[in-house]
């Protein structure tokens, strides 16, 4: 089985997020970038499947630009990706998830791919729209919110459950087609020193994305809410008091009360 | 020129989801006239709904092997009923379904698309959008190029308009070509969600979420109850479905699942960066916690340092008496 995993470097959880001086984004300045959030999940998801399915190859690929991309890549090799391939985006690119499908979507045509994994969004934009996006641009059927994804042998198609508003689906489906992962079968992993040491020579492919038609957009504006002051704390002598005092503010001040 | 607007319908239990109203409330605020779209089984008579919003023309693709399909299958009659009515824009509400059309549909329809967008505008022949990101720590507004957009809604954020009842004509349209691949993946069933569960919980627009504070399953009742007496949905910390004192399906945050309700209390949660990411766009946020230093009171608007198990019975017993339940 030919495993494809998408993985988009996005800024660390820990970073102080500050809008660029022309403030229409935001500033890449000291922000570490990191494969993290669903993606890590989706990386998971393709290592258990590895493991599960004998003669499976997993191969990243990443869409952005340098130096970041490819050093998110060199951590999916580390973490256990058989191989990886970086789609340059040049410097400017908008941060369009469609764009980037685009571009995805032209390096992952020319590789063999039962399955394309998909974090359920990204960590930065949280769009969730490349997993879709890739499904149209593949001509395959995609799913979002995937969770237990199990390959049956038996059949040869993969089974999974999505949990939506209705409640939680099963479905089967034959290869190839493109998941939004929710959630893999176990936490992350992390990697060993000497993978970490061995990622940093793998070789990573390159190619450059061809340039796109059709829709896209534009950052214009990256704001940063007021910073929360902190709860107003509710003073209270009793139990009673204080359920009495809230039902209040939710009911007169905040207007959430049902 | 203003743009025609098609807006998406859903079906719930029968009828046009209350999320497609909020959509259809979206699209009347922009310039332009505003058309109807609804398809699968039974999507004739949800279509004649839109009527009751001041919506004077629909298009419906009644055909039923929309209804178990990936969603895929269903851009094929968006893009059908874009072009018999004209619209440049499409606006799909914040549901799951609603989400995944808009990449797809982008594709397929060569339009700009976003998702989760909490601000639409329409100047200069173009949409420019608001949209939270981050986990709702910051704000990024875009401005769509190209001629065509496709837009998601962020669940909950705007209001479901008043009615305007109009007669509504309906146009019956073909699911057009549907690639077989797109039907050979198979539902093999549903599990309803139960009120309080899971998938109910980004739905809701009360979240009451408990965390290790509880300390006990069989302690979890008092957030329950707390939440039936609301009407609102169950959510738990990871350290809660970690235990397994409730299905993973309860989890919010990192690596469950993200809401964004116009009230959100948090009890016995210590409010962790992974929790918060979950929660954080939350209209208000009410935290009830023993521990005054707890973190969760850096992002609550309002909080109640105190022992749960104390104050929650109080609570759920004041809520009961002042909505006479
Ligand atoms: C990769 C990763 C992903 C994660 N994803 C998630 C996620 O999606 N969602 C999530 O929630 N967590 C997630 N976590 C875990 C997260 O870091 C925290 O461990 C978790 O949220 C803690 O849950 P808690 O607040 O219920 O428990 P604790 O941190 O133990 O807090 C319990 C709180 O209860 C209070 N308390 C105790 N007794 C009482 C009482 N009698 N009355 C009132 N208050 C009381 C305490 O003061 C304390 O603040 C993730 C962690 C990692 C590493
Ligand atoms: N630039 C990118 N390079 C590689 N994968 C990406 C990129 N952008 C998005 N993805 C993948 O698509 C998922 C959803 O991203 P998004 O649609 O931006 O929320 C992510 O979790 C990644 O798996």
């Amino acid at each position: 089985m030919e495993i494809v995993v998408c993985v988009k470097p996005v800024p660390d959880a820990e970073t102080r997020l500050r809008a660029s001086p022309d403030g229409r984004t935001l500033d890449p300045e000291a922000v570490k970038f990191v494969l993290a959030g669903y993606d890590e999940s989706a990386v998971e998801q393709a290592l258990l499947l590895k493991e599960a399915v004998p003669g499976t190859k997993v191969h990243a690929v990443a869409y952005g630009p340098a130096p970041r991309t490819e050093e998110v890549l060199r951590s999916a090799v580390a973490l256990g990706c058989d191989q990886a391939t970086w789609v340059d985006s040049g410097p400017d690119a908008t941060g369009d998830p469609i764009v980037a499908a685009r571009a995805l979507a032209g390096a992952i045509a020319g590789l063999a791919h039962d399955l394309v994994l998909c974090g359920k969004q990204a960590g930065d934009d949280e769009s969730g729209l490349v997993a879709s996006a890739l499904g149209a641009l593949l001509s395959v059927p995609d799913f979002s919110c995937v969770v237990d994804l199990r390959w049956d042998a038996a059949t040869s198609r993969f089974r999974f459950q999505r949990p939506v508003e209705a409640g939680l689906e099963s479905w089967t489906s034959p290869t190839p087609f493109v998941v939004g992962l929710q959630q893999a079968w176990n936490d992350p992993r992390t990697a060993k020193l000497p993978a970490i040491l061995k990622s940093r020579k793998a070789t990573i492919g390159r190619a450059t994305a061809a340039a796109g038609t059709g829709g896209e957009s534009r950052p214009e504006k990256f704001e940063l809410p007021p910073p929360r002051t902190g709860a107003k704390m509710i003073e209270y002598r009793t139990p009673q008091e204080a359920a009495e005092k809230l039902v209040r503010i939710l009911r007169e001040e905040a207007k959430v009360f049902p | 020129m203003s743009p025609t607007v098609l807006v998406v319908g859903e079906v719930q239990d029968g009828h046009l989801a209350a999320a497609s109203r909020e959509a259809l409330g979206v699209a009347r605020s922009l310039p332009g006239t505003v058309v109807g779209f609804v398809a699968g089984s039974g999507a004739r008579a949800v279509a004649d709904e839109f009527g009751r919003f001041g919506v004077a023309e629909a298009y419906a693709v009644d055909d039923p092997r929309l209804d178990g399909a990936p969603v895929g299958a269903r851009i094929p009659s968006v893009v059908a009923a874009a072009a018999a009515s004209g619209a440049t824009v499409v606006v799909v509400a914040g549901s799951t379904l609603g989400r995944d059309l808009v990449g797809g549909l982008a594709v397929r329809w060569d339009a700009a698309g976003a998702t989760g967008v909490t601000e639409l505008t329409w100047t200069d022949e173009s949409l420019r959008v608001r949209r939270p990101v981050f986990g709702g720590r910051a704000t990024e507004t875009r401005a769509l190029l190209g001629g065509r957009y496709v837009v998601a809604l962020r669940p909950h954020a705007f209001p479901a308009p008043s009615e305007a009842p109009t007669p509504c004509t309906v146009h019956a349209l073909p699911a057009g070509e549907v690639p077989p691949a797109l039907l050979a993946p198979e539902r093999t069933g549903v599990v309803a969600a139960t009120r309080g569960s899971g998938p109910g919980l980004t739905d809701a627009s009360i979240v009451v979420s408990g965390g290790r504070g509880v300390r006990a399953p069989e302690n979890f009742r008092l957030v329950e109850e707390l939440a039936a007496s609301l009407g609102a949905a169950v959510g738990a910390s990871r350290a809660v479905t970690d235990a397994g004192w409730r299905p993973t399906s309860f989890q919010v945050g990192q690596t469950g699942r993200a809401v964004s309700p116009q009230l959100y209390i948090a009890i016995g949660i210590s409010g962790a960066i992974q929790h918060i990411v979950g929660m954080i766009s939350s209209r208000v946020i009410v935290a009830i916690n023993s521990d005054a230093s707890a973190p969760i009171f850096r992002v609550a608007d309002y909080g109640i340092v105190g022992d749960l198990f104390q104050i929650v019975p109080a609570l759920t017993a004041e809520v009961r008496r002042v909505r006479g339940l």
